[in-house]
């Protein structure tokens, strides 16, 4: 399902809820069935070698085979895309965001202190500093309105880690997902998830959501029930259903990219 | 050592549970005056405190510790679950009103410096925002895993201390519920990231000081770690041999510390 933002009447998280009666059973079965897929398929490309430095796949190990220009990669893009993932985060328990770079800095500096991104934004001229301030604005704006209000009763979480050891630790996988509501303890399949992107939305960003299904479904064993990509900057968003077929797509995803890894080591 | 390795599911969760000893081993007072005696042996100046966290880094020292919205999670987070328990509400008004309370302490001055209500009273309100979110992560993972529980929990007041007699030393136990199960209890505590090789010896090392902060020396049958990003769980069980190894690795800890140090002063 693929919905624009001004067509759409109903906000983001009503989407991913859906009607509760049409919810499947949840699966508990196939985790075992793709973490084997993934054994094996790893076990292809590097054998029975443990290697001393681990392969690592994020979500951005998955976006592109080939090199081209990506501006969200970009200085002024990472801290953009660090920013409205703050934004988010205090949008999920209910803050109301006064002023959206000043709010989304604070809440970033309370939370790491300092790093390289900090200190490079701490160095961006005035001129640079205002432009991102009133990209941000917009990127604010278009995420709220999609957002609307979360409910308490969903159980919303920011940034939810997920990190998996595969063949004997040679290979790790690592995802973080932006927003994600519903519990795994009820018996009709419920969990969501949500990640936003400052960028248009692309081919990388249709890996990102399977990828984001697959490791939840790793990390819980329970199959989640969809997975939706947001863009803010064009308040596009796709959401996609979480079946067996889909996981396997990412299982194949995450196995290209560690023979890609591999295969320039 | 009786370490198991299991997926974490509702399942394997509930499996270690009921698995776990019939009879709870006790520790004794010649247990205590002989850790005791070990532990003056290993003198320094300050006072010591050690944990598993210590035992799992090998006695290194790591940054010191500062409020973030991350290091707050799990206090605000367990103590919203707790307040759940007595008053209905839904887990981000059980944080919203746990950190009303921590902000009114240090309003009406009951709060010293560098705590966590200290703290707070004086973070941005972006801040609190995030510290929200991190508690509501931290509370709605852990109600979620009580809820997989088939026996009766409850999530603890405190973390498990014990202060070794005469010897200046400080030992926590890292605690986030406790399952009761007759006269016996299994203790779990919850972890972010993945276990690393030392993760057992720091099982050990929290289920030594459970028993030991307990005031007839019951030892928990089954102290189970959890690391819900990974999706794993290690368990140890409540035997003498564990209890004797977590108390041996303490001991190791402490004279590293010490080595390391003697080497600085150097």
């Amino acid at each position: 399902m693929t919905t624009m933002l001004d067509s759409s009447p109903i906000s983001v998280v009503e989407a991913l809820r859906g009607d509760r009666s049409t919810r499947p059973l949840i699966d508990i079965a196939s985790a075992g069935g793709l973490r084997s897929l993934l054994e094996d398929g790893i076990f292809e490309i590097i054998g029975a070698e443990r290697l001393e430095t681990p392969l690592v796949v994020r979500t951005s190990s998955l976006q592109q085979h080939f090199a081209t220009t990506d501006l969200a990669m970009s200085t002024p893009g990472r801290i953009r895309g660090v920013l409205i993932g703050q934004l988010l985060r205090l949008l999920s328990v209910g803050m109301s965001i006064d002023h959206a770079f000043d709010d989304a800095v604070a809440a970033w500096r309370g939370e790491v202190g300092t790093n390289e991104l900090i200190t490079q934004l701490d160095t961006l001229d005035d001129d640079d500093r205002a432009r991102l301030a009133t990209d941000l604005e917009a990127h604010c704006v278009t995420l709220t309105r999609a957002l609307g209000e979360i409910p308490a009763r969903w159980m919303p979480r920011s940034c939810v880690r997920a990190t998996q050891r595969l063949a004997g630790g040679s290979v790790v996988l690592r995802d973080v997902v932006d927003l994600m509501i519903g519990t795994s303890t009820s018996e009709v399949a419920s969990i969501a998830l949500f990640d936003v992107t400052t960028s248009p939305l692309g081919e990388g960003a249709e890996r990102s959501m399977r990828y984001h299904a697959l490791m939840q479904t790793l990390r819980t064993s329970v199959m989640p029930l969809r997975t939706c990509t947001f863009s803010s900057a064009t308040g596009e968003i796709w959401i996609r259903d979480v079946d067996y077929e889909l996981l396997a797509r990412s299982v194949d995803d995450v196995l290209t990219s560690v023979r890609d890894q591999r295969s320039v080591r | 050592m009786t370490l198991l390795h299991r997926r974490l599911t509702k399942s394997d969760l509930n499996d270690l549970v009921s698995g776990a000893l019939a009879d709870p081993v006790q520790l004794t007072d010649v247990h205590r005056a002989s850790l005791s005696t070990r532990f003056r042996a290993v003198s320094v100046p300050g006072h010591r405190r050690l944990d598993a966290w210590s035992v799992e880094r090998a006695g290194r020292s790591g940054n010191a510790f500062r409020w973030s919205p991350g290091t707050a999670r799990r206090v605000l987070g367990n103590a919203s679950l707790r307040r759940m328990a007595t008053q209905p509400a839904s887990v981000r008004d059980a944080v919203r009103d746990e950190l009303g309370d921590q902000m009114l302490r240090a309003a009406s001055g009951y709060s010293r410096s560098g705590s966590l209500s200290h703290w707070l009273a004086s973070a941005p309100h972006p801040v609190i925002g995030l510290v929200t979110a991190e508690a509501v992560n931290w509370a709605t993972q852990l109600q979620e895993i009580a809820e997989w529980l088939e026996a009766s929990w409850a999530v603890p007041a405190s973390d498990a201390y014990y202060d070794v007699a005469s010897a200046r030393t400080t030992l926590r136990a890292r605690r986030d519920l406790v399952v009761h199960n007759d006269e016996t209890r299994t203790v779990v505590r919850v972890r972010s990231g993945s276990p690393g090789k030392s993760a057992g010896p720091g099982l050990r090392a929290d289920l030594t000081i459970e028993a030991l902060a307990d005031h007839d020396g019951l030892a928990p049958v089954r102290y189970i770690g959890l690391w819900p990003e990974a999706g794993v769980c290690l368990s140890v069980d409540g035997t003498m041999s564990d209890l004797r190894s977590g108390a041996r690795d303490l001991v190791r800890t402490a004279v590293a510390q010490r080595r390391r140090g003697a080497l600085l002063a150097a």
